[in-house]
């Protein structure tokens, strides 16, 4: 018989799983990437060395930068453990800090730490940051009206905009999961989160070929502890999409519904797998398209945008 | 256990109830068809273009199973069959040979033969179908067999198929669109009619035959002709 958890150190249990454990899924990736395309990659634990690295090396910032340059990162990283807070992570139950925001909430915070990151990038003066943070904004409003669509499709299923109430709404039937809305909502997401993470349809993320570099180009002039930041929290933004996308939309199972202790670290390893199985899809479907020309992104987005559509007009007939 | 919204005390409820697992599956296919007809507006080759139909007609036939299952009709396995062996087989089989010579040159006019690019197309079509699923919709044929859903889709893929017709700019394309039209007809059919004798169905499964052949011998005269497939060339016969 384990012992009751207090609620408030499964909620920082919630951040904390998020937090140490983004580098990980990204390594496992990297190393599945590499071994579909015949090399043997690196480390899967090589993120926590690189962060490692970073943190000690000298930090320089651009002569004319503002203090900005510097608080970006800082800032960003606190926008993106913010969110755990608000989406299930590791319980079935709304923690106290659950309720502080809704699906948008979150969304405004991921959207915040993209434009204090974008905007440090534009203070350097160096022309291929800012290359890469206008991309970064002009793409994001591509995808903004898809997100939007997916947000409403949770609202009309649901009616609320709160993530736990969609996890309860998927987990009380099979009838919620197989229903056009459900489906092409989710898809949906799935189709966003490979454009967010920089997988399909133009970005290297990589980060070798300078022309299909969109979120990577923006840290090109930050350096120790701050680039370390931006990584860290590249990688936490991962993390949090493919949590949302496990824990709200595709597989809300495996979650605690109680605070007992066997049952939260139960939870923390539930979502480390979910993560790391949807990274293997990620990165299969990486290594298995071919990526498009940038101007092409309107076409993917379009198709995107048909899926949270039609996810929307299903609902509408009552039948969805 | 109970969710409670925020400052409210009532439990949650849906404002969409989940339609069931039958009537979820009838309308996950046909969500699934329409997904596709909007995969064959976007796709460059006639080729992929005859595959997406070969793979909206699977569909339709594996919903024929589901209602055929769910509604004990016996007579809907056999149609089931008829139409796979059919519009699975055998009209993409015709259609690439048909296609087989002028499609293994370079096809002039199939590639590139949209009249608008590709993402507006879709957009447009999106409009198309939100009309003729809300038209569909505005008809209010519920039933306990007949998920009205299914029914407003196969009237989405009714614009869209249009659409398809008149976006692309090859004769290739517009047969693949028409023989898609047909397609939605039999899922609406489907849906609102599942229990009409068998010999309808048939008779209206042979009518596709006779568009395929009507088709196959216009895309060969117009191909022999102007030596394309696309029907910009025709503009140059106007007086």
């Amino acid at each position: 018989m384990s012992a009751a958890l207090p609620i408030p150190v499964i909620q920082l249990l919630q951040v904390l799983t998020v937090a140490l454990g983004a580098p990980g899924v990204t390594g496992l990736i990297a190393k599945v990437e590499a071994r579909l395309q015949g090399r043997r990659g690196p480390r899967v634990l090589q993120p926590y060395y690189d962060l490692a690295k970073l943190a000690r090396k000298e930090a320089l910032a651009p002569e004319h930068a503002s203090w900005f340059f510097l608080a970006a990162p800082l800032l960003a990283v606190a926008a993106y453990l913010t969110i755990p807070l608000l989406i299930p992570v590791l319980t079935t139950y709304g923690l106290p800090l659950g309720y502080m925001g809704d699906i948008l909430g979150g969304g405004f915070l991921l959207s915040l730490a993209s434009f204090v990151v974008a905007t440090a990038a534009a203070e350097t003066g160096s022309p291929y940051a800012q290359l890469g943070s206008s991309r970064a904004k002009t793409f994001s409003a591509i995808t903004e009206p898809v997100v939007l669509f997916v947000v409403f499709t949770v609202a009309l299923l649901t009616g609320t905009d709160l993530p736990y109430a969609l996890a309860a709404t998927v987990r009380s039937g099979a009838g919620q999961v197989i229903r056009p809305a459900h489906l092409l909502a989710s898809a949906a997401l799935f189709m966003v989160i490979l454009h967010e993470t920089g997988r399909i349809p133009v970005e290297t993320h990589t980060g070798t070929n300078e022309f299909g570099m969109i979120e990577e180009a923006r840290s090109f002039e930050h350096s120790g502890p701050y680039f370390a930041l931006l990584k860290w929290g590249s990688e936490l933004k991962q993390l949090i999409l493919f949590t949302i996308l496990a824990d709200v939309f595709l597989a809300p199972w495996g979650l605690a519904s109680t605070q007992r202790l066997g049952a939260v670290l139960l939870a923390i390893v539930a979502l480390l797998a979910k993560a790391c199985a949807i990274g293997v899809v990620v990165a299969v479907i990486d290594d298995s398209f071919a990526k498009l020309r940038l101007f092409k992104i309107t076409e993917y987005a379009s198709a995107a945008f048909l899926l949270a559509v039609l996810g929307v007009f299903t609902l509408y007939l009552g039948g969805g | 256990m109970a969710l409670l919204a925020i400052g409210g005390t009532t439990p949650l409820q849906p404002p969409v109830q989940a339609p069931g697992v039958y009537q979820g599956t009838a309308n996950v296919i046909a969500a699934l068809m329409l997904l596709l007809e909007f995969g064959m507006l976007r796709q460059a080759l006639v080729r992929d273009q005859v595959r997406l139909y070969a793979a909206q007609s699977a569909l339709i036939s594996v919903l024929a199973i589901v209602i055929a299952a769910d509604r004990n009709l016996p007579d809907l396995y056999a149609l089931a069959a008829l139409s796979a062996a059919l519009k699975v087989v055998a009209v993409p089989l015709v259609l690439r040979r048909l296609l087989g010579a002028p499609a293994s040159e370079d096809a002039p006019g199939v590639a590139g033969s949209y009249t608008l690019n590709p993402a507006s197309a879709v957009l447009a079509s999106i409009g198309l179908a939100a009309f003729g699923f809300f038209a569909f919709g505005a008809f209010h044929i519920h039933g306990p067999a007949a998920p009205a859903l299914a029914l407003a889709i196969a009237g989405a893929m009714v614009f869209v198929s249009f659409g398809l017709m008149i976006v692309r700019r090859d004769v290739a394309s517009q047969a693949v669109g028409f023989f898609t039209l047909e397609n939605a007809i039999s899922l609406a059919a489907l849906v609102v009619a599942a229990g009409l004798p068998l010999i309808f169905e048939t008779a209206f499964l042979f009518d596709l035959l006779v568009a395929v052949v009507v088709f196959g011998m216009l895309i060969r005269a117009h191909h022999g002709r102007a030596e394309s497939l696309s029907t910009a060339d025709l503009t140059r016969l106007r007086g």
